[in-house]
């Protein structure tokens, strides 16, 4: 994209069906995949429509979605369109944070997962996966979209936090931390400091987050000589320019913000991943039969043996096509803006769709179809679940690792059936991160 | 071979640093993330299956090889 200063002239084309005052809001709600998709089947590449006041416009297609995804913060801003999480991060974290601090925080967050944490990660997940089945017997039924949940707030929290506070995880915790996420819902993007019940109880959650954490983080301190190989570590340890410390607000709002960034996204995908595994029975055969030649001797589950499962890994990379969790990525448009000879001004929003992208049929022909031997597309900025350039979702290797060990632990073990009719397992759009309908029912039996 | 590398996209997660130590490096940078490192820009064909793992498990896709 480049600077407006030779002034285009054209606007984006507008989306039809605009009503006074709430522009195209109600549409939006009941379907946003579906409507992000109508605006570019309508309008093409630019595709301009109204959030009850708030104009936006999506850019679809691979040439689009790179420059989108390409521009720096100080054009397209990330933080004057993630307000709605300042509240729940907290003051002065990441998208509140002056942008050398913010940078800085998304560095050591960054640290916390680079390949030489990932280790004991790994161990720690499979420990977790351990556990969890180990009370299953030899077949049963099961609502997925509750246990993943459950299962994943063990593993974010006892990489984030340690073992000791993970295996103390009170309903407290909880509590709290589903206040922060009702915080999170579509109306906070409206206007996060309303006078709601929600925000209050939101703001309470936080403040108490931050004394049980701070007390981890006072522990720690005072027991210099521990080493416990989690994020938590990472984040005490980091330090800005000037060599000072993060605040324990700082390090409770990187705390959340890693926590809100993995959890429902991985357990919607490991849901999404198992119902498919349950249903696309030609393909997740081959997946088994890899993963028995992989891990059928008795082989651990470990960081090494996981890194390289290219059935399962494409398998899974099909299930993100289809249902990739994050829908919508949106940037505050700071300085106008040219798309090559559209005007975008300053004040705008511009999106772009991942669920819209994936059903591109330029790059993926028959796209409802599930296919994990699709041809990649010769481009990075088509397949987007992560979404891509400088600002890519930092916690994409971690994700795929521990999608990995949950997959490569399950299916040698059990196998697995729909018990509601096939297609009554559909994507629910009604939250911001997509996952099934609940409930997720699926029959397991161990193998003979 | 030789070996390409993308920094504007580099978050510095040293997968690559695993995967091939001979080839890359993660240098800490004093703003923003760390930086990969090309430690042998034509690695001898002996090291090719490494750069290619390195390549493929790049979280970021940073790393490209082109053939001579």
């Amino acid at each position: 994209m480049s600077d407006a200063a030779t002034m285009a002239q054209k606007s984006p084309p507008k989306v039809s069906g605009e009503k006074p005052d709430v522009g195209h809001m109600e549409e939006f709600g009941a379907n946003f995949a579906r409507f992000l998709m109508r605006c570019n089947a309508e309008c093409g590449e630019l595709a301009e429509f109204n959030m009850g006041g708030q104009q936006t416009v999506l850019m679809s297609g691979p040439a689009a979605q790179e420059a989108f995804l390409k521009t720096l913060d100080q054009k397209l801003s990330r933080a004057a369109a993630y307000q709605a999480t300042v509240p729940v991060f907290g003051k002065g974290v990441i998208f509140d944070a002056p942008p050398d601090k913010m940078k800085t925080q998304l560095k050591i967050q960054v640290d916390a997962l680079r390949f030489q944490k990932m280790k004991n990660y790994s161990a720690i997940i499979s420990r977790e996966v351990e556990d969890w089945v180990a009370g299953w017997g030899d077949e049963g039924e099961l609502d997925f979209l509750d246990e993943f949940l459950h299962l994943t707030l063990h593993t974010a929290t006892h990489c984030l936090l340690g073992a000791d506070f993970r295996y103390k995880l009170t309903d407290e915790f909880r509590d709290l931390y589903h206040a922060l996420e009702k915080g999170l819902q579509a109306i906070a993007f409206v206007d996060p400091y309303m006078q709601q019940p929600i925000f209050e109880a939101r703001d309470k959650a936080r403040e108490r987050l931050q004394e049980l954490i701070g007390a981890i983080i006072a522990e720690r301190r005072a027991n210099t000589d521990v080493e416990y190989e989690d994020a938590l570590e990472t984040f005490m340890a980091g330090t800005y320019a000037d060599g000072s410390f993060l605040t324990d607000n700082e390090i409770t709002g990187l705390v959340i913000a890693t926590i809100f960034a993995g959890h429902h996204t991985s357990s919607g995908t490991a849901t999404w991943t198992l119902t498919e595994l349950a249903r696309q029975k030609k393909y997740s055969s081959e997946v088994l039969q890899e993963l028995q030649v992989l891990f059928g001797d008795g082989a651990l589950i470990t960081f090494e043996s996981l890194r390289e499962i290219p059935r399962l890994e494409h398998f899974i990379e099909e299930v993100l096509r289809l249902h990739p969790p994050l829908i919508l990525l949106m940037r505050r448009v700071i300085e106008d803006i040219d798309y090559n000879g559209t005007l975008i001004e300053a004040g705008k929003t511009v999106a772009i769709s991942t669920y819209g992208s994936h059903r591109n049929t330029d790059y993926f022909p028959d796209p409802e179809c599930f296919d994990p031997h699709r041809p990649s597309p010769d481009t990075l900025f088509a397949y987007i679940p992560f979404g891509g350039g400088p600002h890519k979702c930092a916690g994409n290797a971690f994700a795929m690792m521990q999608l990995k060990a949950i997959f490569a632990a399950l299916l040698p073990r059990y196998e697995f059936e729909l018990v509601d009719p096939d297609d009554s397992y559909q994507d629910d759009f009604s939250a911001i991160v997509l996952k099934p309908n609940g409930p997720c029912r699926l029959r397991y039996r161990r193998r003979k | 071979m030789k070996v390409i590398v993308d920094l504007a996209l580099c978050q510095g997660h040293s997968v690559c640093l695993g995967e091939a130590p001979e080839v890359f490096e993660v240098s800490e940078e004093d703003d923003g993330y760390p930086q990969v490192r090309v430690l042998l820009q034509n690695p001898p064909e002996a090291l090719r299956g490494k750069v290619i793992k390195a390549v493929k498990y790049c979280p970021n896709h940073v790393i490209t090889v082109l053939e001579d």
